[in-house]
Parts: structure tokens; C-alpha cells; sequence
């Protein structure tokens, strides 16, 4: 169930991650959601995109660091307390979020230390799991 | 039959004590033709006390005044010429990236032995007449340009006088005028390469076989990685626009990365940068040249400033020509921070040894917090790189650790995106000192 994201390493400068979106754009490749990070000199650039496999040979080609790499993609309802109790499910199974964040409409996306066990912690809550067929329609 | 790949057989291949005697011979006759012709040189020679005719054996060359850069700028543009200019058929100079350019001049005569001296370096580089070279240098004042072109025609192989520039051209040449030898900068080669994979240009059944690469430093990575990703054999020669230009040494393909002296036109010392005093056969120091045929701008005990090497051991070639180690470092190219002595090429030995760096890095030295600070910037290759901060720190002090071995300081490492340090078409420049001097 688990969705591709794309990283990049970026330097930390103006119009670097420009460069990226351009190729993007040119591509027709359309992002659904993206995080950045940085250490201070530089940085990853984190992309659930609707054509994972395009995008990272578009990147390749322009001699980009790039990497493909999985993302749990979440669907959670608009209301109090949803994410708190995601992530409660997460504790008590003893599941590390090393990062997340969130896509268009109400999806988030996590990586975890264990993807299969997260995936397994979720569906004993009933929690909707987005695949990579409704991220690359347009879910 | 080892003698059949010279140009030059019987120059080039013959008995140590020949070109010895050789050297003598001419040596005299050099410093009569430098001493009655220049009253510059006359003025050297007459603090020394030395005479022309003191010259009595190859060791006597040692009583001869040094030549430096600041003799040619102090006689820019002809002062240093020993003929009536009327008899100068060509001038070359350097670029001049530090005040006046460096002019220098050339007889017929100059220009014959010139481009004998170039046809050998293309020779023992394994070009054949057969061959179609393709000029990547540029003509003009630079004395790669025409040496090489010069060297080729003698030699008798097709030249192909592209020029330097318009990359797209070049790879439509190889291809339409089957070209087997690029005469280049290891920087435009590389540029060459990446443009090429990107328009989809097949290195691997091109009729490139041969590069013969000069105008500056070609390391030992950048030739593996040219080597591996345009599949021909790389050869780098050395000369100093000072001294003809390319045609002192030219590389040989039985010990790479060793280049055989024309030793009939050059006369070599390796001397003690700190001493002046001669080094031990086989030990660096400074490479002097002295030029033993050269009419129009002789130069006498040019100091090159080129660290090197040279041995007389007999070559697996056949030839008995010295042979000079690749010279990989100047007296003036070490950098001294917070004490240490520190060779750029270290810094490039180390990153050559770590997977997954490129070879091309900028070294950055500051003195902003009022201690030396030394900055490696290295690109990091797309191999390399994991989607993990955690793995990418690790990465990077695995590079801090790798240089602090070396160089005995403790560098700031800095990675940047492939491809993101500058490829200069002319020298690269590595070092940018920003350090604040009181």
C-alpha cells in the first residue's frame, strides 16, 4: 500500500528548488505533496508526485541527486483529535515517525522505522491507507 | 621491435652517453649564442663571474644564472630576444592572469624543432598518420593551439582545426569525420562527456581512441574517470609557454604517467626548492629547464616551479630519453594553514578514494573567526545520495575523517548538488584564499 516519494538533495540556495519544480512542470509531472529539510548548508526535498517512475528519470537525466524511496500515505477526517489518535496507534505499537507531512486535500504522509508494521497498526484501527493509484489520479 | 613507435628513432632512442655528449655540445654553443646576444643575460653572467667558456662539463651548468617569470616581464615584450626580430616568425604568450602577459618569439628554426618535439609526445602517445586528431584548444596566443596542430601535421596524420568551444559541433565531427584523437583540456573533455550523455552520444562505439590532454593539471581521477566514460586511452605531455610550450616531456604509454624529456633540446636539473643545491636522481624538487637549440628567446636555467621527479632508468619503450613523473604540484601551489603545509592534490587523493564523490572540488580557506578555517566543497553523486539526514551527516564526517588523515587539519566539509562546481574551460580554479593577511 505504501506510495513512492521522490527525494532530492538541494543546496540550501535561491532557485535550487525552482530547478526542481521547473523540471517538474516541463515534465507534466504534478505534485500532490512535498516537505524540505535542511542541516543549514544543505538540504532534501521530499515530493509524492502522480508519476513517481517519469519524475525520477526526468531528475537522473538532469544529473540531479535523486532517490526513490516509500511513504505511508494517510487519510484522515477533518476532525478534533484524528491525528492524535494516529499517532497514539503509533506509541503504543512502538513505531518511530522519523518524518511527515502533509499532501493536498486531507492525506498525510509518514515514514517510519517499519513500514509493515505501521501498515498493520493501521488497518487494526480501521485508519484508510491512500495507494498509489488514487495519489496518481488525483485522489 | 620496442624503437618502431618513435618519431625520432635514432634522437630517441640513443645511448646515455650520446645524449650526454650531445648535450655538452650544445650547451656551449647556447651559452656563447645567450651571452654575446643578450645584454641582459651578459649583465648575469658577469656577477657570477662566469664566462661562456667556463662551460666545460654538463655540471658546469650549474654556474649559469637562473631565468624566472620576472626576467620575461621585466623585458615584455622583446628584450630577452636574441635575434633581429626580423627573423621572428611567430609569438606566443601565456594568458597573463597576474599582470603583463609573458611574450616569447620563435625562428624557423624554433618553430622546426617545435613541432619535431610535439610530433614525438603525439608519437608516444600512440598516434599513427592514419590518425584524424581534432583540435578542442584554442588557436590564438595560446601555444597549444598551434604546437599541437604544428606537431601533428609533421607528424602526418589528418587535423581537424575545430577550435575551442560549441560542444555540439565537436561530438557532430567525431561522428561525420570519424576522428580518432582529441586534443583537449581535461576540463573541456569532461564538459564533452556529460554533454554528450545527454544528447545521447554513444562513447562506447565512437571512433575516438586517443586524448591528448593539456592546458592544464590533468589529475590522475579525471583521467580514469575520461577514460572510463568516452573509452579512449588519455596522455598528458608537459612544456610551459616559457619554453616553446607543450613538447618538453610528452607521456609514455609503457609507464603512464611518466613523460619522456626531448633531452636534446632540453637540458633538466631537479634542484632543492629551499637550497638551490641538485636532488638525488629520483627525489622531487624543482624541475630548471635550460633550452639547448633555441634561436630567437634562449632561456637559461628556467625555474619552473614544477615539482617533479626524473629518472635516466632505461624505459620498457625503448627510449632513453629521462623520463619525468607527472608533475602534480608547484612550489607555489602549497598552501600553508594554521602552520600546516598542505598540497591541493592531497585533497584530491583523498576524494578520489571515497565512492560516491566526484572528482571536481573547490577548496575555500577563510580567516573570519581569526583562525585559519579550510572549506572542501565536494559533490556529492546521485549514487551516493540517501533519503536520510542521519546517513548524509555519517557520509560527511566519514570525508572530514578521511581528510583529517591527510592533511593533519580538520577541514569543513561541505557537499553540493552533481555537477554544481564550476568546469572551467581553461585552468580550474580549486583554491579561492579569502584569508585576510595583516
Amino acid at each position: 500500500m505504501a506510495v513512492s516519494q521522490i527525494s532530492v538533495f538541494l543546496e540550501n540556495k535561491p532557485g535550487h528548488l525552482l530547478h526542481i519544480l521547473n523540471i517538474f512542470e516541463t515534465s507534466g509531472i504534478n505534485v500532490r505533496g512535498f516537505s524540505t529539510a535542511d542541516t543549514g548548508d544543505y538540504g532534501i526535498a521530499r515530493f509524492v508526485v502522480d508519476k513517481p517512475a517519469l519524475a525520477l528519470e526526468m531528475l537522473r537525466a538532469q544529473s540531479c541527486a535523486a532517490k526513490e524511496s516509500e511513504v505511508l500515505c494517510i487519510r484522515l477526517p477533518d476532525r478534533l483529535g484524528e491525528l492524535a489518535r494516529v499517532i497514539r496507534i503509533f506509541a503504543a505499537a512502538g513505531i518511530n515517525v522519523i518524518y511527515s507531512y502533509t499532501l493536498v486535500s486531507n492525506i498525510i504522509a509518514i515514514h517510519t522505522n517499519n513500514h509493515a508494521a505501521t501498515e498493520a497498526s493501521l488497518k487494526e484501527h480501521s485508519i484508510e491507507l491512500v495507494s498509489q493509484d488514487e495519489i496518481s489520479a488525483g485522489a | 621491435m620496442p624503437h618502431r613507435n618513435c618519431f625520432d628513432p635514432a634522437v630517441e632512442t640513443a645511448p646515455r652517453e650520446h645524449i650526454r655528449r650531445l648535450q655538452l655540445e650544445k650547451l656551449q654553443k647556447q651559452a656563447v649564442w645567450t651571452y654575446e646576444r643578450i645584454p641582459w643575460y651578459r649583465e648575469r653572467f658577469r656577477k657570477l663571474g662566469v664566462k661562456p667558456e667556463d662551460i666545460r662539463t654538463l655540471e658546469d651548468v650549474r654556474r649559469l644564472p637562473f631565468t624566472d617569470k620576472q626576467a620575461l616581464r621585466d623585458n615584455y615584450p622583446f628584450g630577452l630576444c636574441a635575434v633581429p626580430l626580423d627573423e621572428v616568425l611567430r609569438l606566443h604568450s601565456s594568458s597573463g592572469t597576474t599582470g603583463k602577459p609573458i611574450v616569447i618569439g620563435y625562428s624557423r628554426h624554433d618553430l622546426d624543432v617545435w613541432s619535431d618535439c610535439v610530433a614525438r609526445l603525439v608519437v608516444m602517445a600512440g598516434v599513427t598518420r592514419s590518425d584524424r586528431a581534432q583540435m578542442a584548444f584554442g588557436y590564438g596566443m595560446f601555444t597549444g593551439g598551434l604546437g599541437l596542430h604544428y606537431g601533428c601535421e609533421k607528424l602526418g596524420c589528418m587535423i581537424v582545426p575545430a577550435g575551442s568551444g560549441n560542444t555540439e559541433r565537436h561530438l557532430m565531427m567525431i561522428e561525420d569525420y570519424q576522428t580518432t584523437v582529441l586534443i583537449s583540456t581535461p576540463s573541456y573533455a569532461l564538459h564533452m562527456c556529460e554533454i554528450g550523455e545527454k544528447l545521447g552520444f554513444d562513447w562506447a562505439n565512437s571512433s575516438l581512441k586517443i586524448g591528448l590532454f593539456g592546458g592544464e593539471p590533468c589529475t590522475p581521477c579525471m583521467k580514469r574517470e575520461i577514460e572510463s566514460r568516452m573509452r579512449i586511452v588519455c596522455t598528458d605531455n608537459y612544456g610551459l609557454t616559457e619554453v616553446n610550450g607543450p613538447g618538453v616531456a610528452g607521456e609514455c604509454l609503457s609507464s603512464r604517467d611518466h613523460q619522456h624529456i626531448a633531452e636534446d633540446h632540453f637540458l633538466w636539473e631537479v634542484l632543492d626548492p629551499a637550497t638551490d643545491e641538485p636532488c638525488p636522481e629520483g627525489t622531487e624538487g624543482e624541475l630548471v629547464l635550460t633550452l639547448l637549440d633555441k634561436e630567437a628567446f634562449p632561456l637559461l636555467r628556467y625555474r619552473t616551479h614544477d615539482l617533479t621527479r626524473v629518472t635516466t632508468e632505461p624505459c620498457a619503450c625503448g627510449r632513453t630519453h629521462a623520463r619525468m613523473s607527472k608533475v602534480r604540484a608547484r612550489t607555489d601551489d602549497m598552501l600553508i594553514i594554521r602552520g600546516t603545509n598542505i598540497f591541493p592534490r592531497q585533497v584530491e587523493d583523498v576524494l578520489s578514494g571515497i565512492h560516491g564523490v566526484a572528482s571536481h572540488y573547490r577548496i575555500i580557506l577563510d580567516n573570519e573567526s581569526g583562525m585559519d578555517r579550510m572549506t572542501v566543497m565536494v559533490e556529492l553523486q546521485p549514487e551516493a545520495f540517501s533519503d536520510s539526514f542521519e546517513s548524509m551527516n555519517h557520509f560527511q564526517r566519514h570525508i572530514v575523517d578521511r581528510l583529517r588523515q591527510s592533511l593533519m587539519i580538520t577541514p569543513v566539509v561541505r557537499l553540493v548538488e552533481p555537477g554544481s562546481i564550476e568546469r572551467t574551460l581553461g585552468k580550474s580554479k580549486r583554491v579561492d584564499d579569502r584569508r585576510v593577511k595583516e
